[in-house]
């Protein structure tokens, strides 16, 4: 135990120096915008720039909710996000935002996150990689039901709860290609019996960028070590993005079968399938201010 | 043969006597002010400060690099959010002298001087200057250069709140930027005076008024009042060289030591720019239009602040890029782009 603390403090150390002690030439434009689909990416805000953030997921394209009686889902709204960012440093932002909440089973919630850049990945590649790290709070103001073997019976305040944290890493191989590696952790303080607790995944992201201000983005999550009934009713989310960077906006159009946004939605709780046609447009607009 | 003798060895002992005359010291009228002396010679030159407070110069020198200082009771604010004085302004000099004023020659200089190559004037003798925003600067200020172009501190304070899309300095703030200008301002030695023309400054009080008008104006021809600003409208499509006559390697140095100066890592601005080939085929693309992603428009237009977005890109008048550097520029990004 002892032995693992030495190891934590000498790996913590050494991305502090390596985020404060060089001045090389850094990578930019891995992943224009603050988020890749769902997951977040290792752009932040600077000091004093604030951004505000319109996200929308619509419903299925296809399948039984989908197809041309809703519009291909343009009828209806699996998600909607709105909120603000805020730089408090180059390196580290804090945000709040509120969701709509994709009633599967969450509705109402209230998100407050923080995101740290801990590397940048320099062009001599003496850091070959850029890392941030997040962490996010969830709390859903929804009103309890009063069936009990609901997981939104909530029996007390604390069980509205449900935190997360996403080590982000990304690498620019070149100026058109970049990756993003993405071990996330979900703990919810109140599950049904027959779901864990905890979550634990692994995503992978990929950018192609086709001009300077256009680029496709895939990414996958993997959950790990999940329960067998868990597997059963939930699915991995896959998402495919095309962002558009402007200056002062990034429009970011996307398709993915993850109903809801954030870790709490994308990653505990998506149940829709690609394959069935369960996946929906969704757009996400952020504009940038300096106060 | 003796007169030979006689009158040789006369020669050189005048010779020998001269060379033991004390050369006229002229150390001390050289280092003097140059704002001072030529207030002596004509009483309408201002001369605001007239000695340096060098707390407040320093107080003057954190407001300009960083945009906020704190001073005895009063607590540091930013004068913009969005700009700090040497995005735009060098504090060096940029020129090879005093009365060169050329953009070519400022690109040499700064790249020899490893400074950057910006559209506004250097902030280096400032305070020896007689006007500020001139020529064209009315295009884009109207009346507000009414007042700024003959006072320096009006000149601060137009820059402060609409340049740099800022607020009003408040008193404080102005004196300290006001006495760090004062601080780097010209001396005599700077320029580069012969010792005739020194020795005469040292006795001002017994010159006529006829002799302190050409001294004035032989002062004057050593370094440069004002910097011209000539805006010049985007070359028509038709007359472009799209980097055909232009050199690649001086583009190179104007795409490093101007546009990166900002944008690099999207420092100043939005817009992340380095050497990408992405970031070249954008520029080429648009390079045939009057759009502010073609270089032959932003470089003469620069962009405005509008509400809710107050950065923008200043403009650079033909005296800080001529149009034969945009062709070199754009020589170069059409080199990057692989075009």
């Amino acid at each position: 135990m002892r032995k693992m603390k030495k190891i934590i403090g000498l790996v913590l150390t050494s991305v502090f120096v390596l985020s404060n002690g060089f001045t090389q030439e850094k990578e930019s434009e891995t992943f224009n915008a603050f988020k890749i689909v769902n997951a977040h990416s290792t752009k932040t805000l600077k000091k004093r720039e604030f951004r505000y953030i319109i996200e929308h997921r619509f419903g299925d394209i296809a399948g039984e909710q989908g197809g041309v009686q809703t519009g291909f889902g343009f009828d209806n709204a699996a998600d909607i996000r709105f909120g603000f960012d805020f730089g408090l440093s180059d390196k580290w932002m804090v945000g709040i935002a509120r969701s709509k909440g994709a009633n599967q089973p969450y509705r109402s919630l209230i998100d407050a996150g923080t995101k740290y850049l801990l590397l940048e990945q320099t062009k001599d590649l003496s850091t070959p990689v850029s890392m941030a790290i997040t962490g996010t709070m969830y709390y859903t103001y929804q009103q309890a039901t009063t069936n009990l073997t609901q997981v939104n019976s909530f029996p007390t305040q604390v069980d509205r709860f449900s935190y997360a944290s996403q080590l982000v890493i990304t690498h620019k191989l070149n100026e058109r290609l970049s990756f993003a590696v993405l071990p996330t952790y979900v703990y919810r303080n109140y599950v049904l019996a027959k779901d864990n607790n905890a979550l634990f995944s692994v995503g992978g992201a990929a950018n192609l960028k086709l001009t300077k201000g256009l680029g496709l983005i895939a990414e996958y999550f993997y959950g790990i070590g999940n329960t067998m009934e868990r597997n059963a009713s939930n699915t991995n989310s896959l998402g495919f993005a095309l962002e558009w960077k402007t200056n002062g906006h990034c429009f970011h159009f996307n398709f993915t079968n993850a109903k809801g946004m954030g870790e709490l939605q994308y990653i505990a709780n998506t149940e829709s399938q690609w394959r069935e046609g369960e996946f929906r447009f969704g757009f996400g607009i952020s504009r940038t201010f300096k106060y | 043969m003796w007169k030979k003798i006689v009158g040789g060895t006369v020669l050189l002992l005048i010779t020998g006597l001269l060379a033991f005359v004390k050369k006229h010291d002229t150390s001390k009228i050289s280092a003097l002010s140059l704002a001072e002396v030529e207030h002596q010679l004509d009483g309408s030159v201002r001369n605001p400060i007239r000695e340096v407070d060098t707390v407040l110069a320093k107080i003057g020198y954190t407001i300009i690099t960083e945009g906020k200082a704190e001073y005895k009771g009063y607590k540091g604010k930013l004068v913009s959010s969005y700009f700090v004085c040497t995005d735009c302004h060098n504090l060096e000099q940029e020129y090879s002298s005093l009365t060169e004023h050329s953009p070519e020659d400022k690109l040499v200089y700064t790249t020899e001087h490893n400074l950057p190559f910006l559209p506004a004037s250097s902030f280096y003798g400032i305070y020896n200057r007689k006007q500020f925003y001139t020529k064209d600067y009315v295009k884009k200020y109207g009346e507000l250069v009414n007042d700024a172009r003959d006072t320096l501190e009006n000149a601060v304070q137009l820059c402060a709140k609409y340049c740099s899309s800022g607020r009003y300095l408040e008193d404080w703030e102005l004196d300290a930027i006001m006495h760090y200008f004062k601080s780097t301002e010209l001396k005599l030695k700077d320029l580069k005076l012969s010792h005739q023309e020194l020795s005469a400054l040292e006795n001002l009080e017994r010159l006529s008024s006829d002799q302190k008008e050409a001294i004035l104006k032989k002062v004057r021809s050593k370094f440069t009042q004002s910097y011209i600003a000539t805006f010049l409208p985007a070359m028509d499509v038709n007359k472009r060289g799209y980097g055909e006559n232009g050199n690649a390697e001086n583009g190179k140095l104007i795409y490093e030591k101007s546009c990166l100066h900002c944008h690099d890592n999207a420092r100043v601005t939005y817009l992340d720019l380095d050497h990408d080939k992405l970031d070249a085929q954008m520029f080429w693309r648009n390079i045939n239009n009057y759009t502010d992603k073609s270089l032959y428009q932003i470089i003469r237009y620069g962009t405005y602040p509008i509400a809710g977005r107050k950065q923008y890109m200043p403009l650079y008048p033909e005296e800080k890029m001529s149009n034969q550097q945009l062709e070199d520029l754009v020589a170069y990004i059409k080199e990057l782009a692989a075009v």
